[in-house]
């Protein structure tokens, strides 16, 4: 086991702790000398209006993830496993599931298409049903950039967790709604008596998942706005990409990474909490 | 089952380890293999037409000089301002690289990765003659030569010949003739002006080109210069409220669309005036209509230069690190030839700092006249973007982003400008 260890301490512990140790200098990139500033790098960080705006922005990310992936997935599930609609099933869950497969730079690429203010499709179709007052410029608009960046990721995301809520709704066994059906239990009532309760499990990672997730996403702001207009759309992960690659700062953008460590090591103890708690 | 773990882990290693030395003796032996000197050129054109014109120079170059061999290392605009980050701090950093002028050279002068290469501009002074001298200054710092422009650059208005000449406009000298034209033009339902600031450079060039003729010339040197800004003068504010104005007459969403967009909406007649780099000429053969140039109009009674022009060279430097300096600059000086000049203009339409190379034979009547303004401006300022420290320029390209998007004043823009100088000056 000594060589997987080394290699795990070597690519996974040892970059971390110098990450963390970075967090307390600040230096130049091109010359390599690095100067001790303590925790003026963190000081720095909760005086900068910016890094409130990325909280903003991420805390948005996961309250709409987690209503419109966990919730909204659930509910899509539970319809597209409902006897009535099991014949098309099969359809809708491959449509569902087909922007999971895509690469998120084409999809980004896809989507400034559709939010062009000028040529696209999301503005035409709007002004082609009588809406054209709420036309806009929906990426370079800093109020509605951060949610335009969202909407698409969860247009992305939406059929990865009704998948797992499909796989998840079909290991329920089938004599409980027999049974609720017998007992006079409408589909309503089922669905919160019977289908929310056993998908349990399935409903804690995919919080976990749906909420980590949003404390580390990139690529979908990052190809959409770039964090822009004026960071109204700016996430952690972009933050730190700026700061390190583009504004050369990288000791303040290790002091950011840590913060986004911080965070996700919570959530895992989270999870590791809930599911020892659980069932099995 | 332990076991076979274990010899799987040491086989890994030991592949690993096999792949690694791989590696380093073949970058080792490069070096001595042949006898042959290598140099690592780093810079930011991996797309066509500028990728044919490199390696064609550096085949050429190989030719005549059979003892050195050229390493490429390629990246585009802001991955190569990554790629640098990483790269110049290294151990092994590329001989020569590519650079911006203003800031963004000089941070790399200040920070001592850029050589001195003033001995030998002296040395070959029919090669650094040949050069259009403003051109070279904005590579200098304290009387020394520290880069060698490739080519130069700078912006104008671009109109549609065939709209103003159906409303009997003409070209705007004064910023009220600029004015009542965008009006005459809005009235008649084309768009009269449109910019594509998605990445906020775009609307720094407007901030560059109205600094330029609001704030008096040492006031603005000063706040250009590192660790002098204050952006405390008056003409600051003034020149964002005349961007503000000619927001009227813009497209609606400047903000939404990226700079190519704009300039393809342009191209595609859906907009009378447009604020284009002289490179992006090259462009121009795609427009179906006729279409001419104008100079950042003049503003009356404004403290500035009314006649001076915005933009810059680029270019290349050598890594004070390199163990071949003499080699390195050979190559430049190949790269800067009247011969390679010409062919730069030709094949790229990059217009190269060679005087002369951009001519009638090599170059488009548009180009030749953009050149002739270039080389006859007495004062060009540097793009705010490339101009500023990016702590500085960070707040204000957002600043006027925001502006534009109807959330901030002019006031306010300059307020949170100036707190960022504050910061940088400590």
């Amino acid at each position: 086991m000594a060589p997987a260890f080394i290699m795990l301490a070597l690519f996974v512990y040892y970059p971390l702790v110098r990450n963390v140790v970075n967090g307390f200098y600040e230096w130049n990139p091109f010359t390599l000398d690095k100067k001790f500033v303590a925790a003026a790098n963190y000081i720095h960080l909760f005086k900068d209006p910016v890094f409130f705006t990325v909280l903003k922005n991420n805390l948005l990310y996961a309250v709409i993830s987690v209503i419109l992936q966990v919730g909204l997935g659930l509910v899509i599930a539970a319809v597209l496993e409902d006897k009535v609609f099991r014949k098309f099933s099969t359809f809708f869950r491959t449509t569902f599931f087909i922007p999971v497969l895509i690469s998120m730079t084409v999809i980004g690429i896809l989507f400034s298409f559709v939010y062009n203010p000028e040529v696209g499709m999301l503005n035409s179709f709007l002004k082609a049903i009588g809406l054209g007052s709420w036309a806009r410029g929906w990426l370079g608009d800093p109020k509605t950039a951060i949610f335009a960046v969202i909407a698409v990721s969860q247009w992305q995301s939406i059929g990865y967790t009704v998948m797992l809520y499909v796989l998840a709704i079909q290991n329920i066994p089938g004599d409980l709604y027999e049974a609720a059906t017998i007992d006079g239990a409408g589909k309503i009532r089922s669905f919160f008596n019977i289908t929310v309760p056993q998908v349990k499990e399935m409903t804690f990672v995919l919080l976990v998942y749906t909420v980590t997730g949003s404390f580390l996403v990139f690529s979908e702001v990052y190809v959409l706005t770039s964090g822009g207009p004026s960071n109204s759309s700016q996430v952690f992960s972009t933050y730190m990409y700026q700061k390190a690659f583009i504004d050369n700062e990288p000791g303040y953008a290790s002091a950011i990474a840590n913060v986004i460590l911080g965070i996700t090591l919570i959530f895992y103890f989270v999870q590791n909490k809930f599911l020892k708690t659980g069932e099995e | 089952m332990m076991k076979r773990l274990l010899h799987l882990a040491v086989g890994i290693l030991l592949l690993m380890s096999i792949f690694l030395a791989g590696c380093s003796s073949q970058s080792s032996t490069s070096n001595a293999n042949n006898g042959k000197i290598t140099l690592t050129f780093f810079y930011r054109w991996p797309n066509e037409p500028y990728k044919s014109y490199f390696k064609s120079v550096i085949a050429d170059f190989e030719k005549q000089h059979p003892n050195i061999q050229i390493n490429e290392i390629t990246a585009l605009n802001d991955d190569y301002k990554q790629k640098a980050n990483v790269l110049l701090g290294s151990s092994t950093p590329p001989d020569i690289y590519f650079s911006w002028a203003g800031e963004y050279g000089q941070k790399f002068i200040r920070d001592g990765v850029a050589l001195d290469l003033s001995k030998y501009f002296q040395q070959d002074s029919s090669w650094s003659n040949s050069l259009i001298a403003s051109q070279v200054n904005f590579f200098k710092k304290d009387d020394k030569f520290y880069g060698v422009p490739l080519f130069t650059d700078s912006k104008l208005f671009f109109y549609n010949k065939d709209i103003f000449d159906k409303l009997h406009l003409t070209e705007p000298k004064t910023w009220d003739e600029f004015i009542s034209d965008l009006k005459a033009i809005k009235k008649s339902g084309t768009t009269p002006l449109i910019l594509g600031n998605k990445a906020s450079w775009a609307a720094a060039h407007y901030v560059t080109a109205l600094n330029q003729r609001l704030v008096p010339k040492d006031v603005l040197d000063k706040d250009l210069s590192y660790q002098g800004a204050k952006f405390t003068d008056p003409g600051y504010v003034e020149a964002l409220k005349k961007l503000n104005e000619l927001k009227t007459y813009m497209n609606d969403n400047p903000n939404a669309i990226a700079h190519d967009e704009a300039r393809n909406l342009f191209l595609g007649g859906k907009a009378a005036v447009t604020f284009l780099e002289t490179m992006e000429i090259t462009y121009m053969k795609d427009a179906t209509f006729k279409w001419g140039t104008f100079k950042v109009p003049t503003i009356e009674g404004a403290k500035g230069d009314q006649d001076g022009l915005i933009g810059a060279p680029e270019g290349f430097m050598i890594h004070s690190k390199t163990k071949h300096p003499k080699e390195a600059m050979e190559f430049l000086e190949f790269l800067t030839s009247k011969a390679n000049g010409e062919k730069l203009i030709k094949d790229t339409g990059l217009a190269s700092t060679v005087d002369g190379a951009v001519n009638t034979n090599t170059a488009t009547d548009h180009e030749v006249d953009a050149m002739n303004l270039i080389k006859g401006a007495k004062n060009m300022e540097i793009w705010t973007d490339s101009a500023l420290d990016s702590r500085i320029f960070k707040p204000y390209g957002d600043g006027v982003q925001a502006m534009l998007g109807g959330s901030m004043t002019p006031e306010q823009v300059m307020k949170s400008v100036q707190d960022a100088a504050k910061q940088v000056n400590q």
